[in-house]
């Protein structure tokens, strides 16, 4: 017994074209709601006024040039620019489709992100929300959040509202150290000082970037920053540093206090201590 | 790097210098970041230190159990500048500590030889403007995460630093002459239990010290890793490390703990 083959299209360029062009028009009706979130998730955005609406999406590829791999010094300002220009087209591209459906921001947005030699891919998937029932909202008041649901929801009651995603790359070369140098700190404890400054800097740039487009989108601050680093696959001698964190800014005149309540849970598997709101 | 005083990169002076304008930025989740404000502190910014470190070479005898001193000092060293850093990143921004610290180890391709020590964290001050520093006049820092600092602030602890103890140890190979003799009986290795044993102790008696001398009243959350990183089966490091702690104040406000069964799965 075989599976049955999906239909395949006999025009794709036609099916592709059509894809697109249904993004242009806005579908405003509460009919049908597609989202990426679970039961909990939505109950728990209900419970602040808000729903989902639709998933939505924003992909970009950047190409980068030849060769700007082949070892060289300090930064590969090309790639780190690349990087910056991929995120801010998908971020572009997402806040189009969540304006076109009626959101207001898009919440648990996964981010997807790979560097090729020839390119680097940015690509963010999230589900659209809104105040239940409100109109459709211009696409700069539209924030983009990598936050689950249930923290967008905690945020919420506590006061603060997500701005959008703050990112900040920068790639760099390692440091050569010649023969020498080698052999005369082969049997030294000692500090590689060139190479700790390189990568430091190469980190705190990143992250100054990512500061940059905060304060860029008046917030005045930046949770769950997540800083992945590491070398290149095709190319172990170029360093990758790249920030992201969603920016935040206090909605309400001060904080609310969320009074937390302790609890054990008599859950034999779970024991962990956990604390809940949410009243 | 040349000035002794404060060995931070440019880029840091540039970023933190934006950091005081009134933005923070912090690796906290939301969980963490509300309890940390539920507490009375503010975030004021991600800190971190590095410290890329060629670690010397020091012979083993095979069949010796032994400290490896200068490994041990190798890898004291790196982490301490690494700690350093992240305390100056975080005394620049006149925070009065680091919570959530993390120390990671990274190894390049470029640099077989060498090891990248990490230390981050999320600097955080009291919003009541009353100064937290600890005993030495410098941030405190803690690996607690945002829901045990919260814990603890509630029976009245403060935490004084993150301590560890470090310990890298070879463990002498038995002859085969060892091996034979005790193939199908049901024996204790003394040896091994032995240099296992005191290489446990000497870290963790270490980390013991530098919690005395932050005048600290115990030791929280404390993790004991073994690690080989680089060194073969041999050789292992033992890591201690944990958050100590004094009691600042005698009021207790945690709460009774409800129980609750969830029915969750």
């Amino acid at each position: 017994m075989s599976a049955p083959v999906p239909e395949i299209p006999l025009d794709l360029r036609a099916e592709v074209r059509r894809a697109v062009a249904s993004l242009d028009h806005e579908s405003r009706d509460s009919g049908s709601m597609t989202s990426d979130l679970s039961i909990d998730e939505e109950l728990n955005l209900h419970s602040i006024g808000w729903e989902p609406v639709a998933l939505v999406s924003g992909v970009s590829v950047f190409s980068v040039p030849v060769g700007c791999w082949n070892w060289g010094q300090g930064e590969i300002a090309v790639a780190s620019a690349a990087q910056a220009h991929a995120f801010h087209h998908a971020i572009t591209r997402i806040h189009t489709e969540a304006a076109n459906v009626g959101g207001h921001g898009v919440v648990g947005v996964h981010i997807e992100r790979l560097v090729y030699s020839t390119h680097i891919e940015v690509s963010l998937v999230g589900t659209a929300v809104r105040p239940v029932g409100a109109g459709a909202i211009n696409g700069s008041g539209i924030f983009v959040s990598d936050l689950s649901a249930r923290d967008f929801t905690l945020l919420m009651i506590a006061g603060w509202e997500p701005l959008g995603l703050a990112t900040g790359a920068s790639f760099v070369f390692a440091p050569r150290r010649s023969v020498a140098t080698v052999l005369q700190q082969q049997s030294q404890n000692v500090e590689l000082t060139n190479f700790t400054e390189a990568m430091y800097s190469a980190r705190e740039s990143a992250m100054e970037r990512m500061q940059q487009s905060a304060l860029a989108m008046h917030g005045t601050g930046v949770v769950e920053v997540k800083v992945v680093e590491g070398p290149m696959r095709f190319a172990g001698h170029a360093v990758g540093f790249v920030a992201v964190g969603t920016v935040v800014r206090l909605a309400k005149t001060t904080h609310q206090l969320i009074h937390p309540t302790m609890v054990v849970s008599l859950n034999d598997q779970n024991v962990a201590f956990d604390a809940q709101t949410l009243a | 790097m040349s000035n002794p005083t404060n060995d931070l990169p440019q880029a840091t002076e540039h970023r933190l210098e934006e950091l005081e304008k009134g933005l923070f930025t912090s690796d906290l989740s939301v969980n963490e970041f509300l309890l940390i404000k539920e507490v009375g502190f503010h975030p004021v910014g991600f800190v971190m230190g590095s410290s890329i470190y060629h670690t010397g070479i020091q012979t083993r005898k095979w069949s010796q159990s032994q400290e490896l001193t200068k490994l041990t000092e190798a890898m004291y060293n790196a982490r301490e500048l690494a700690m350093n850093r992240m305390e100056e990143e975080a005394a620049e921004l006149g925070a009065d500590g680091v919570v959530g610290v993390r120390l990671d180890v990274n190894y390049y391709e470029w640099g077989k030889d060498a090891a990248e020590f990490i230390a981050v964290g999320t600097a955080v001050k009291a919003e009541d403007g009353v100064s937290r520093l600890n005993q030495l006049g410098k941030p405190f820092t803690s690996d607690l995460s945002g829901q045990d600092f919260w814990t603890l602030r509630q029976t009245g602890y403060m935490p004084q630093g993150l301590v560890m103890g470090t310990c890298v140890y070879h463990i002498a190979h038995r002859g085969i002459g060892q091996t034979l003799g005790t193939t199908g009986q049901n024996v204790e290795l003394p040896n091994f239990t032995q240099a296992l044993y005191e290489a446990r102790e000497l870290a963790m008696t270490r980390m013991q010290d530098e919690a005395a001398r932050l005048g600290a009243s115990g030791i929280v959350g404390v993790r004991l890793e073994e690690k080989s990183h680089q060194w073969g089966s041999h050789t292992i490091e033992f890591l201690a490390l944990g958050t100590a702690v004094t009691k600042t104040s005698e009021e207790m406000t945690l709460a009774k703990p409800t129980t609750i069964i969830s029915l969750d799965n």
